[in-house]
């Protein structure tokens, strides 16, 4: 790490060199392990430093940026000259108004030392706990445990500044029989709060209870999803339809939809940056500090999030939702929280006469984003319940589900939820859905 | 360079590496993205690093730095030292490779037209003449895109290899959104999800013609919203060139990567159904089916010199006639098998650790022409560039996708259906291929963002693909 003083230096150089009207630069700084394994044993141990200082500058209404992995002197004076240069040859943006404008917010740092001085022994003694788990099952461990440390800082001309430093590890564990797998994770700014012996539990036991599958027909089955497989239905949905560039593009389900019902009314969902319930940077990338954004209140569409320039372009200010510009994917919820329910994992089950219990989704890609309507197939543990009461494991299915629709027929939320970590954070809890379409099966 | 590999080859082995090497890169990208009619976007970006891959006890280690000195190159090679030992820790066996032949070799790529000698505005001129041409009513988005690299890597290892080879690659495309307030539907020129991408010079961009093609796509997306629904049930299907390049990436590319098929990617995007004992036996696909992992095809984004191990790059199969005879492979893997190593480990980046990717993965021409595909249907859908795609961790269940479809009735295109999707299991798919285009169809599609790996890795590949016919497929699932 490189430290507040050094960075924020590096960033005021940078806007005194230039002689752009408006200029902003952002530095990331990364140092980076990750401990995989596969088979039993550690196949891929990798780790390193980079970083990247990316400098943007508006002259006038040409906008253009320029990147560089080096805070060097060299390196800074010919990453501006670039930026520069680009932008003299750029055509007006008729959409710029300006770069952001400071805004007061303390900013808090999801930092913790014990997750950034990870060592590869201790991840290794981390790994070699779930294998000698596996091992003595005669199942096969595999996975990974990573541990990153992050610096971003973001100042401009007009007077951002702002520092911050992020610590994430996340430990994954997917366990393979000969004809089934099982799956947990677990994300935490502190590695030391990553409960190994829970993760174990969940994937050994799945991978246990869901050998020997049998095939079922496709069709419309109730189901639980843990928040796993949640998370990657509405993670899915905050890119299809929850910023405003895709309601600009016509893409988003809820244009024309805002202040309107369009999912159940047990259904309550935001992105909240400073929410314990998250893993977050206190500001975007532009250095807007974040702002808590609802999407559902009690299923009832509120809005979506922005960034500076879809802001400005519909008179409004930017939500903190900026990704490092430019982005065509910009602006982003990254911090995106179900409100949970009532119940429980296990009172759900026992709610359900026929149905599914689905322990993760994977391959989930849009088929008609505009209908918010997505496939992917099951993994890592399919159970039938009937009565009550799960019944026995099912070979993987393919679904196709309108995600709007699913979150219409949300029957009960659970008030345990998880944080799903993975470039974004969701936070999900597990939800019992009804008439959830399954179209396809496979071998396994 | 010379000094900071000499630095961290001494401090590796010093620690205790059995075996070492080294890989630097400096990188230059340029990225351009029209939007309706302005500039979206314009970045250029430059990179350089080093990463040191060891084995040491018989594990892994692996460590990286962006700070290029002598002092730092033994900083990182202790590093990797250190997590090799970590890793040993749990070794099942001590890490072993395949020998390979060493190389000192030094390979630049001549283009005609560097891309970063051309001006900017010229750049922009194109792309948004282009928009100009994609600019019919109804359309609502209008983008296009180019992106060029220019890499120059160097490679050495304890072994005595040193190679380096300059990578300088040119891509563009166009897309537009038509929507009717109830439903949107999508175009794309060349391919979707960022057109095609080879590794040649600004000519490239020059061949394609985006402007030419503009007002195509555009009529065709707003065709497309009040075109009818595609029919669904059991028929036969041809899939256009850019939607084979996605079908051979998921379906037969994923599938033969050894690693993959070994366990190493179970946590990640999974294993494969293709076990080492259906190597040499297994029924693929029709008698019809061959299909080649050709890294020596030039231009190709899949292609080079030599990969991230130093092995000289090869054309092999992978199926041959139908049967299933060859997988992609590392030095590691090939020994674990006992084959011959054929050159398939790259790293998108300085920072990351190789892994077994696809090459240049091609399903080879066969004797049809697009006409003979077509005549011989009765009923069926013809299917042009992919708009989804989702495939099981096992490779098996996949459903695809695609922008605009025609009906095909009595060996004649009829008119265009919308919403087109097809699925099936990889080889009943594969076995049921009766048709291959020939030659002049044949194209080989860069496709530059393949995700594998922890840490995910987004590399660049291709798919050399003609139009093919499929019988008896499941077709239309859309809700």
């Amino acid at each position: 790490m490189i430290g507040k003083e050094r960075v924020l230096d590096i960033l005021e150089n940078v806007i005194s060199l230039s002689s752009a009207d408006q200029t902003e630069a952002l530095f990331m700084g990364e140092e980076s392990y990750l401990t995989g394994f596969a088979n039993n044993y550690i196949h891929r141990n990798v780790g390193g430093k980079d970083c990247s200082l990316s400098v943007r500058v508006a002259i006038g209404k040409k906008v253009g940026s320029a990147i560089v992995n080096s805070f060097s002197k060299d390196a800074i004076k010919k990453v501006v000259r670039n930026a520069i240069l680009i932008a003299k040859n750029q055509r007006e943006n008729l959409d710029f108004v300006s770069f952001a404008k400071p805004e007061k917010r303390k900013d808090k740092d999801f930092f913790v030392e014990a997750t950034a001085n990870c060592t590869p022994e201790f991840r290794a003694e981390y790994v070699s706990k779930i294998l000698s788990k596996t091992k003595a099952k005669g199942f096969i461990g595999s996975g990974k445990f990573e541990t990153n440390a992050l610096e971003v800082a973001v100042a401009n001309s007009l007077g951002v500044e702002r520092y911050t430093k992020l610590t994430v590890s996340t430990l994954k564990s997917v366990v393979l029989t000969d004809t089934s797998s099982g799956y947990s994770e677990y994300s935490s700014v502190d590695v030391n709060e990553i409960p190994l012996n829970d993760i174990i539990r969940e994937s050994v036991e799945i991978a246990e209870k869901s050998q020997t599958p049998v095939s079922i027909e496709p069709g419309k089955y109730e189901v639980i999803l843990t928040p796993y497989a949640l998370a990657d239905l509405i993670g899915s949905l905050s890119y299809i339809a929850l910023n405003a560039r895709a309601m600009n593009e016509g893409m988003s389900f809820l244009i024309g939809q805002i202040g309107k019902k369009v999912v159940g009314e047990n259904v309550t969902m935001y992105d909240d940056g400073f929410s314990q319930e998250t893993i977050s940077l206190p500001f975007d990338f532009e250095g807007v500090p974040k702002k808590k954004v609802m999407f559902f209140d009690k299923g009832v569409a509120k809005g979506v999030v922005y960034d500076t320039l879809s802001a400005y372009k519909e008179g409004k200010k930017s939500t903190g939702h900026s990704l490092p510009q430019p982005s065509q994917y910009s602006p982003y919820p990254m911090n995106l929280i179900m409100e949970g329910g009532e119940s429980s994992k296990e009172k759900m089950i026992s709610h359900v006469k026929k149905g599914l219990y689905v322990q993760r989704f994977w391959y989930t890609n849009p088929m008609d984003p505009r209908n918010t309507v997505i496939t992917g197939m099951t993994r890592d543990g399919l159970f039938l319940i009937e009565n009550g009461k799960i019944t026995k494991p099912v070979k993987n299915m393919r679904f196709i589900e309108n995600i709007a629709t699913a979150l219409n027929n949300v029957l009960e939320l659970s008030k345990e939820r998880k944080i799903i970590y993975d470039m974004a954070s969701v936070t999900a809890p597990y939800a019992r859905i009804k008439d959830f379409t399954f179209t396809g099966k496979t071998e396994f | 360079m010379q000094e900071i590999v000499e630095s961290a080859l001494f401090a590796a082995k010093r620690a205790g590496a059995s075996y070492v090497d080294i890989r630097s890169i400096q990188r230059e990208e340029e990225d351009i993205t029209t939007k309706n009619g302005a500039v979206d976007a314009i970045k250029h970006t430059g990179s350089k690093g080093f990463g040191v891959r060891v084995i040491a006890n018989g594990g892994w280690g692996f460590s990286s730095s962006f700070i290029a000195t002598p002092e730092e190159g033994e900083r990182v090679a202790n590093e990797a030292v250190q997590i090799a030992l970590a890793s040993s820790k749990t070794k099942l066996e001590d890490a072993k490779m395949s020998d390979s032949k060493v190389y000192q070799d030094r390979v630049p790529q001549p283009v005609k037209i560097d891309p970063f000698e051309m001006p900017i505005t010229k750049k922009i001129m194109i792309l948004l003449e282009a928009d100009k041409a994609m600019n019919v009513q109804g359309i609502v988005v209008r983008k296009g895109s180019m992106h060029f690299s220019k890499e120059w890597k160097t490679f050495a290892s304890s072994e005595g290899a040193y190679i380096e080879q300059e990578r300088i690659v040119s891509g563009a495309g166009i897309s537009v959104v038509a929507t009717d307030g109830k439903e949107m539907q999508v175009r794309s020129y060349p391919n979707s999800f960022g057109g095609d991408y080879q590794r040649k010079g600004f000519e490239f961009i020059e061949e394609m013609d985006l402007v030419s093609h503009g007002k195509e796509i555009a009529e065709q997306s707003i065709k497309l919203l009040s075109a009818k629904q595609c029919p669904s049930g059991t028929m036969d299907i041809v899939l256009g060139s850019p939607q084979m390049a996605l079908q051979i990436h998921e379906s037969v590319g994923h599938p033969t990567e050894l690693d993959r098929v070994l366990g190493e990617e179970a946590s990640f995007a999974g294993t494969s159904f293709l076990t080492t004992d259906k190597l040499g036996t297994f029924k693929y696909g029709s008698d019809i089916v061959n299909i080649t992992a050709d890294a020596t095809i030039p231009r190709a984004l899949g292609g080079f010199a030599y990969d991230d191990e130093g092995v000289k790059a090869k054309r092999v199969y992978l199926v041959k006639n139908g049967i299933f005879v060859g997988y992609l492979n590392s030095r590691e893997t090939a020994a674990k098998l006992d084959l011959e190593v054929m050159g398939a480990m790259r790293a998108d980046n300085w920072n990351k650790m190789p892994i077994i990717r696809m090459t240049s993965i091609n399903l080879e021409p066969g004797d049809k022409t697009f006409d003979e595909l077509i005549k011989g249907i009765d009923h069926g859908v013809l299917m042009g560039t992919n708009k989804s795609w989702s495939i099981d961790q096992n490779r098996l269940n996949f459903q695809f996708g695609t922008e605009i479809g025609w009906e095909i009735k009595n060996g004649k295109i009829q008119e265009m259906v919308k919403n087109p999707t097809y699925t099936g299991i990889t080889y009943e798919f594969w076995r049921k291929c009766d048709g291959i285009a020939n030659k002049d169809f044949w194209h080989v599609w860069g496709v530059p963002n393949c995700g594998k790996g922890e840490p995910v890795q987004v590399m660049q590949v291709s798919h050399g693909t003609a139009p093919a016919r499929f019988r008896d497929i499941q077709v239309g699932v859309l809700k």
